[in-house]
Order: C-alpha cells, then structure tokens, then sequence
C-alpha cells in the first residue's frame, strides 16, 4: 500500500496522471471449488483482471470435499483468504458464529447487487439475523433423467416421462431389466448431505417438513424410497452412491431414470451414448405439490480478510447476467430471475430446471444445519437398510431434530 | 558434545511437531470449541463433558468396536499373510525379487484411488467381486459388500488388507535375510526338515521382527482414514466407521470440535500404547 501511494504521489507530482503509473494492483486471493474450465469463474476472473487494475484476483482450486476443512484450518491459524465459494447449505453455521464479514453495506451501496432480484432460496442462504454474510454465486436444482432410448425399447413414449409418483414407479417397474442389470430408477441416498439433498424433494411433495418428521407425511415420503429399493427398482448400493457415481450408473446404462443436478450436463452430453432427456421431478399423486431442493455456492468473505473491499469488488463482478449468463456451459444456473439465458446449451434442460427454481426450497439457513441433516441420513439409511421402519426411524430423528429447532427455528 | 546437540535437535523436533499437536488436542478435548471460537486460545473449559458427549453417542460405541476389529483382523491377516508371502519369495526361483518388488506396487498408490478401486470391485450389479464368487458357485445371490451393514466393514478390511500387506511383507522379508544361513545348514544336517526347520529357528528368531511389525500395521491401520472415506463414508448406518473417520466427521462436517478431539484423544491413548509396546520390543532386540 506504502508503495502504491509513493507510486501515486510522485507520479502526480511529476506532472503524469496516476493511471498512467501503474501502481501494483493488490491481490485478491479466492477460494473456490470449480474444476472445469469451462466454469464462469475462469472468464470471469481473466475478464475482472483485465477491466481494471486496482486489484487482482489469485485463484486456488481446493477440492469441494476439502474447501471447508481448509477454511476452518484457515480461520483456526487467523490467515484467511480474501473470498471463498461455499456450499450453500454450509453458510449459515459461518455466518452465525462471526466467522464471515458482515457485507450488508456493500450490498446497500452496491448498484449490481439487490436482494429483490435474486431468487429467495438462494439469496436467503447468505442471511443471518438480518445480515448478508454470503452472496449466491450460482444456483441448482434436481430433474429427472432417463434414457430415451430405453423407453422406446419398452414400447413406452419418451415424450411422456413420468409426472407422478404412481407414474415413476410404473415407469421404473417396466423398465428395469435384471437380466441386462438394468434398474428404473436411481437416486443418491449416502450417509452425507447430499443424500439428504436428493431425498428432500420427496418430503415436500408429500407435504411434510423439516420440523415435523415425525409426521405421516414424512414417513410416505421415505416410504416411497424405501419401497423403491425393496421392491428392486433401485439398487441397493444407492445407499453407498454418491450423486456422481449415480449419473455414473445411469450414463453407463444401468439405470433407467435417474435424479440428478445440471452440474452433470457438461459430462452427460460428453459421455452418455444414448439420447438423455430430462423431466421436472414428479409430484405426488393425492398432493400435487411442485417441490425440488436448491443447491448452489455462495461467496464469502472471512472475517480477518485483508481485501473486503476487492472480494466486494469480483463479487459484484460475478454477480454481472453478463457473466451468469456464461454459467450455464457448465451447468450452473443464474441465482437472479434477471438472468435467462438465450439459446442455451441443452434448451431442454435449462428450461426445466430454470422452471423448477421457482419452486426450490432451500435447506435452512440454519447454523446447526449438519446436525439436523445427519439425524434425516440415519433415518433414510435405517429405512433403506430395513433396519427400521420408515416411520420409526423418522420418528427417533424427529426426536433428535426437534429440539434443535425450538432453540433456533428454521 | 555433538552427541548433545543430537538429542536436543531431535527433542526439539519432537516437542514442535509431534507434542504441540497432541497437547493442542487434549486442550481442545476438554474445552467448548465452537468456529466462532476455533481461533482462541482460551476458550470455555468443559471438563470431560465432550467425552461424556462422544461416550454417549450410540455411534461413538459402535465405531470403537469397529476400530477394534477392523485392526485386530488387519494385524493378524496382514503379519500372517505378510509373513507367508515373505517365506515364499524367499524362496530362490526365477524373478522372485522382481515379482516380490512388484507386489509393493499396491503400497505405492494413494489410499483414495485403492478406496475407488475397491468399491469399483465391491459394487453389488457390475463389480469383480460377486462376478468372480457367482462363476465360481461359490455365492448364490449377489452380497451388497458396502451397502449392507453387517457385511461393509468385511469389505473395507478386505481392502486394507490388501493394500498393507506388501508392507508387512517386506519388513518380514528384511528380518529373514538376518538369520544366518548356517543354522539352517547345520540343522539340515542335523535331519531337520522343512517344518521343524520353520518352527525352531524361523519363528523363534523372527518373532521380534514380527511383533514389530504388528505394532507398526496397528497404527497404520489406526489411522486408516482415506481408504473408508473413499469406499463408504463410515456407512451405511456407522458400520464401517472407524475413529479418525468419526473425529473427522464430527470436527469438520458437524462443526462440533471440542467431540471431535475428545474422539481422537481415544485414538491417541491406544496408539501410544502400542507404540510403547513396539519401543519395548526394538530394546530388547537390539539387546539381544
């Protein structure tokens, strides 16, 4: 800083405008996850470095399995990076514990950024207590996927893919094949949050809630997954699959119909050999409630960062439609209503899950979101494994649930 | 004077780098560790409240005594299986060395891709390992190796096992080469054969080596983290987790930290007993 204002001064003293001195621009440095580089990120990071030179973004790509165990690690030794992309879900136990810095100011002063434009769901994910502690960086949702190709080998019509719940499971009964080691359905149930992620969707369209899974309404919910892998339709190893082995599955064509995010786009059009279609996640027939679960990463900016002012800056960058517009090649949807991409890639799959945010729900925020989460991956797995019954094993995680939430409701 | 100089180098190191950690833990395992506090030093004692906390945590119980057989059945199969292999290619027959190098192959490759690899082997519909058991007639339907809890934590001890192996085998193979031949000779004069040579002098002379090296696959297996985190997760349901899984677990996707060291102080007291067991058994070898 020393530097730049000597730079600065001397430059204007010897008759040269301060611009034409370049002063060293000082360094932003940013977290984040994305590995494909066709992700906004890249263009936005080159384009925000070449639009001005006050400051430069310097990137590192940590795993997304490893970006919050870093961040922790970085909070503990007090050497934080300026900016940092995290799991939505995620935020809110940062945010509520002081860890992240306050941006509501900036946000009120800023021209780009107004909370009025973004989407609830995720805009709500970077809120605490009335503060913006986290701004959406993208958005995702669940379709259904199935292969067109095998529902015309089964006489079926891949124009009409399944609206309802009854319709899925007809659908999955006649295309399974266990001879060809083909099941009809696939979905993610693993002992992690994105177990919870993929069964969520189901809570809703039962009707049922977070606060209240020790209701009848959760119980068909998991009941319905559980009749799934009972009854053969899904794999057992569902419970052990994460959301990319399943899409692995499905492109490999052992699964017929499988649930899963648009970040899959990018490989599925690369490696699936057959036609893919993609349907809006079906509703409950006695119900008819549209329901899917919102994903996406928000930025934020530690508390200790030595650069507010310029992580500020590449966020309203990146939070540019210019720019989320470009999210999309790679399967990342804009989290403002004020971004819809013209002529997209795969205009089949845009126009469902941009159709599906509407209706998103997102998980929280809630600073203990984990501990709520983990008791819902028991219960699906009790449920799954048979080692319970659904409606028992929601009802000992409702009992583990519950008082977390009368101390700080959802 | 040097000497000196030797010992306060290596104290030094140890006191940085091995007690600070293990202090910082116990620290944290008696204190309310929250991330808005992770930065502090000084932070609300608790007394054994997180141990009571993990205790109680009917996971906690499960995972111990998956941690105990997941080692127990590492160490046996991997001293007796290393032990057998290291006889073998001692053996003088072509290529030995080669193919006993080759099989440290296995020892080479980062946990994470052995874990990828074997849940690939253990998948129910298309993996190796219920293809192979079903042509072989020796299994009528197909096992859920990882998606089964009574069965998941076999899978990963499978795993483990053939992933530490060669390592066992090879230190078993150093300690070989220190018998001298002639006792084998003189005894072969003697009339000893084959057995006899194996139980009266093999074994007897090895048995330090092989004590070592169980209390060495006993904490690497203690740590075995990647591995299970890449095949499971610690699941389904707990039954494959094991104790550096369950504190990281806790610590880092639940936030709850002060848990999360009490969980890895269990782990530290069971490692530090075998390591002053395998200490104990390199003094008295090296006296005798």
């Amino acid at each position: 800083m020393l530097r730049r204002t000597f730079l600065a001064s001397s430059a204007a003293a010897a008759g040269f405008s301060a611009n034409v001195a370049r002063a060293e621009p000082a360094t932003v440095s940013l977290w984040h996850v994305f590995n494909l580089d066709t992700d906004m990120i890249y263009g936005g990071m080159k384009a925000f470095n070449e639009s001005q030179s006050a400051y430069r973004i310097e990137p590192r790509l940590v795993p997304g399995v490893q970006i919050v165990t870093e961040l922790i690690r970085a909070i503990a030794t007090g050497s934080v990076p300026d900016l940092v992309t995290l799991d939505s879900p995620v935020v809110a136990s940062f945010s509520a514990q002081g860890t992240l810095t306050d941006l509501t100011d900036q946000v009120v002063q800023s021209k780009f950024i107004k909370p009025d434009v973004y989407f609830k769901g995720p805009w709500a994910s970077g809120q605490w207590r009335g503060k913006t502690y986290g701004i959406p960086r993208d958005a995702n949702t669940l379709g259904l996927y199935y292969n067109a190709d095998m529902f015309r080998a089964k006489g079926m019509d891949p124009d009409k893919p399944p609206r309802t719940w009854s319709e899925l499971k007809a659908a999955a009964q006649k295309l399974r094949d266990p001879a060809k080691n083909v099941y009809g359905f696939g979905f993610c149930a693993t002992q992690a949050e994105e177990g919870v992620f993929q069964w969520l969707p189901f809570l809703w369209q039962a009707g049922g809630s977070v606060d209240k899974l020790d209701q009848p309404e959760a119980a068909a919910a998991l009941q319905y997954v559980t009749d799934m892998v009972q009854q053969g339709l899904a794999s057992k190893d569902v419970i052990n699959q994460s959301q990319y082995e399943v899409t692995n599955t499905f492109m490999a064509g052992n699964i017929a119909m499988s649930q899963g995010g648009p970040w899959e786009l990018p490989r599925m059009s690369k490696q699936a050999k057959f036609e893919w279609r993609l349907a809006p996640l079906p509703v409950k027939d006695d119900k008819q409630i549209k329901a899917d679960c919102l994903g996406g990463y928000d930025f934020v900016v530690p508390k200790g960062a030595g650069q507010v002012e310029g992580a500020f800056r590449f966020i309203e960058f990146m939070s540019n439609p210019k720019i989320l517009n470009e999210g999309w090649k790679s399967g990342r949807i804009g989290p403002r209503t004020d971004v819809m991409v013209q002529d997209p890639l795969w205009p089949q799959a845009y126009a469902t899950y941009r159709g599906e945010m509407s209706y998103a729900r997102p998980r929280g925020p809630h600073p203990q979101w984990p501990d709520i989460s983990r008791p819902m991956q028991t219960a699906i797995q009790q449920a799954l494994t048979g080692a319970k019954s659904p409606a028992d094993a929601l009802r000992e995680a409702a009992a583990k649930v519950d008082p977390i939430l009368a101390k700080t409701p959802l | 004077m040097l000497l000196y100089a030797f010992l306060a180098a290596s104290m030094l190191y140890l006191l940085v780098f091995i007690g600070l950690p293990i202090v910082y833990n116990l620290v944290m395992s008696v204190q309310e560790v929250e991330l808005g506090n992770i930065s502090d030093l000084v932070r609300p004692f608790v007394g054994l409240e997180n141990y009571r906390e993990a205790w109680e945590d009917p996971s906690f119980r499960t995972v111990l005594l998956n941690s105990a057989l997941f080692v127990g059945a590492n160490v046996v199969a991997q001293v007796g299986i290393g032990l057998a292999l290291a006889l073998f290619f001692a053996q003088r027959f072509p290529g030995a060395h080669v193919l006993r190098g080759l099989l440290l192959a296995s020892w080479v490759l980062p946990a994470l891709v052995v874990g990828a690899l074997w849940k690939w082997i253990f998948a129910t519909d298309y993996g190796v390992a219920n293809y192979v058991l079903t042509r072989l007639h020796l299994i009528s339907g197909a096992i859920h190796w990882l998606s089964d809890p009574t069965v998941s934590l076999t899978a990963v001890t499978i795993a483990n096992i053939w992933f530490g192996t060669p390592f066992a085998m090879i230190l078993v193979a150093a300690g070989l080469t220190s018998i001298p031949e002639e006792q084998y000779e003189a005894a072969s004069l003697d009339g000893a054969g084959p057995l006899a040579r194996l139980l009266h002098i093999t074994l007897p002379s090895l048995w330090p080596t092989l004590v070592a090296v169980a209390c060495l696959v006993t904490i690497y297996t203690m740590r075995a983290f990647d591995l299970i985190f890449a095949m499971t997760q610690g699941g389904p349901l707990d039954s494959s987790n094991v104790l550096p899984l369950l504190s990281y677990q806790l610590s880092f996707q639940r936030f709850h930290f002060g848990v999360g060291a009490a969980v890895g102080s269990f782990s530290f007291i069971i490692v530090l007993a075998v390591a002053v067991l395998y200490v104990r058994t390199l003094r008295r070898e090296s006296e005798g």
